[in-house]
């Protein structure tokens, strides 16, 4: 079962993805903020990660750097409420971004694209 | 080995070294070379660092201009025989120097680059120390500048070998100097490598070598001294293409198993300041009118080399008049794959003639682009490219398909 990790500081983002994506057949454990999250990535070896972009002590968009450098090919999604944040040239180190909604077929679709990448 | 070479300072082993290929740039290499050196003195000061022109013989003094450069950095210049030209060969000679040399980060950058700055030494040196393989700069650019880039090396590199290089040819890099015994081994040692293909070639390798890929963000448009985009088009076209083809044939293995793309790490993200790109002009009746042309001079090429749903998709294409016009990504990306299989089972003049019939229909597709984008900002504008990638990669199996 693939692991998914949630960064996000709204409690109900966290437990909408969570209750979805558990339905949907994924394991998945979440974060509040960007804190130490390399190191929770490095212990918890997800198979992918949703990112918010504005949390509210931490820029999504810097984390994205951070983990990227780290892990290489962890696939990560961007989850934002604007998209605005295309602007900034960081975003372009993401698998995917999807913006937040109650519907989760887009965030879904991006999930099973980026764990099915496939690089020999 | 260079047919020449110059190395006053007997220098034997390095660290780091900044190459710069050239031929006739007796105007502008001194301004490149001092800013390289200040480059490598400012930012791996510490390091055992060179600076090489590998060169064509130039005959307007551009040996002399470069040795002449004002700088603390030791001097090589290497030269190929007077009557070989090409991009490529220099490389050859450098990537030959490189591994004699033993360094640990290569950088190529242009000679005739109006506005390059020491930075930019460290933006496409820093990530191969980090640990990245390869380098590939992120200039500022206009929506129609690289267009070439835009519509087919960027959407068939990275549907092909599943990483998102978005200026994989823009002729400047940073790579491991481990990385020049596969540039020296490679099956693919063409006369389009030797000229305008070697840019896509180098990244190609890099890509199949599964090295980590870094983008640097280097801020501002890159200037070239002189720049007619039409200039050397038809040459261009035919030799980028058939190197790219060339790849996909020796790589299938590769690519066959790539599905999806995924990012690369970023760099220099810490700019101050961003530049403007300088506005390009694109002539839209001019596209249209060689668009139209290719109709009169290759109809018969493209009914024998393309599938009739693509062949009659061309016509539908044509009747639309310029007012209409648009060229959907998924007939591009099939007419694109469905030519690289013609190619293979082709030679010699043959190949050429498919090669140049497919130059109106680039020009198509760019117009079709400009028409699509012409009231968008550059980030829209990018965004559409992305979307086009796309295309490339869901009709990524169509290419698998009539392959196998």
């Amino acid at each position: 079962m693939p692991k998914i990790l949630v960064v996000d500081d709204e409690e109900h983002i966290r437990l909408l993805y969570s209750e979805e994506l558990k339905e949907a057949g994924y394991e998945v454990f979440t974060a509040d903020s960007g804190y130490k999250i390399l190191e929770r990535i490095e212990e918890e070896k997800p198979d992918l990660v949703i990112l918010d972009i504005k949390m509210v002590d931490y820029n999504g968009l810097d984390l994205l750097q951070d983990i990227r450098n780290h892990f290489y090919d962890l696939p990560v999604i961007l989850s934002t409420a604007y998209d605005t944040f295309k602007e900034d040239m960081k975003s372009i180190a993401a698998d995917f971004y999807v913006v937040k909604s109650f519907d989760l077929t887009e965030l879904k679709k991006k999930i099973a694209m980026a764990l099915e990448t496939r690089l020999p | 080995m260079a047919f020449y070479e110059e190395n006053p300072r007997h220098i034997s082993k390095a660290d780091i070294v900044v190459a710069i290929p050239s031929f006739n740039e007796a105007e502008t290499i001194a301004f490149t070379s001092e800013r390289a050196d200040k480059g490598l003195t400012e930012f791996f000061g510490n390091l055992r660092s060179v600076l090489i022109n590998c060169d064509n013989h130039s005959t307007d003094g551009t040996k002399e201009a470069f040795m002449k450069a004002s700088g603390e950095v030791p001097k090589i210049y290497l030269s190929t025989p007077e009557n070989q030209r090409g991009k490529g060969n220099n490389l050859r000679n450098l990537f030959e120097k490189v591994r004699e040399l033993e360094a640990q980060a290569v950088i190529v950058i242009e000679a005739d680059i109006k506005n390059a700055a020491p930075y930019w030494i460290r933006n496409l040196g820093q990530p191969i120390l980090k640990g990245a393989g390869y380098v590939c700069p992120l200039y500022v650019r206009h929506k129609y500048d690289a267009t070439l880039t835009s519509s087919i090396i960027y959407p068939l590199t990275r549907c092909l070998y599943g990483r998102r290089v978005r200026q994989p040819d823009a002729g400047d890099f940073g790579f491991k100097g481990e990385l020049v015994e596969q540039f020296l081994e490679s099956p693919v040692w063409t006369e389009s490598v030797q000229h305008f293909g070697v840019d896509i070639w180098m990244t190609t390798i890099a890509l199949n070598a599964r090295l980590p890929i870094c983008q640097s963000f280097m801020g501002s448009p890159k200037i070239h001294r002189t720049k007619d985009p039409y200039a050397q088009l038809t040459a261009l076209f035919r030799q980028i293409l058939s190197a790219m083809f060339d790849l996909m044939s020796v790589y299938s293995d590769f690519w066959r198993l790539v599905k999806w793309s995924k990012p690369t790490a970023l760099f220099g993200m810490d700019a101050q300041e961003v530049a403007t790109p300088v506005p390009v002009d694109v002539n839209m009746n001019q596209l249209h009118e060689r668009f139209l042309r290719g109709f009169d001079d290759y109809l018969g090429v493209w009914e024998s080399v393309f599938d009739q749903t693509q062949f009659h998709k061309l016509l539908e294409i044509k009747s639309l008049g310029l007012q209409h016009f648009s060229f959907p990504g998924q007939t591009w990306a099939r007419i694109l794959f469905e030519a690289f299989k013609a190619y293979l089972a082709m030679e010699g003049e043959q190949r050429l003639t498919l090669l140049d019939s497919l130059l109106p229909l680039y020009l198509g597709k760019v117009l079709s682009f400009v028409k699509k984008t012409e009231r968008m900002s550059l980030q829209q504008a990018e965004e559409y490219v992305e979307n086009e990638c796309m295309v490339f990669e869901e009709n990524k199996p169509y290419l698998v398909k009539i392959w196998e």
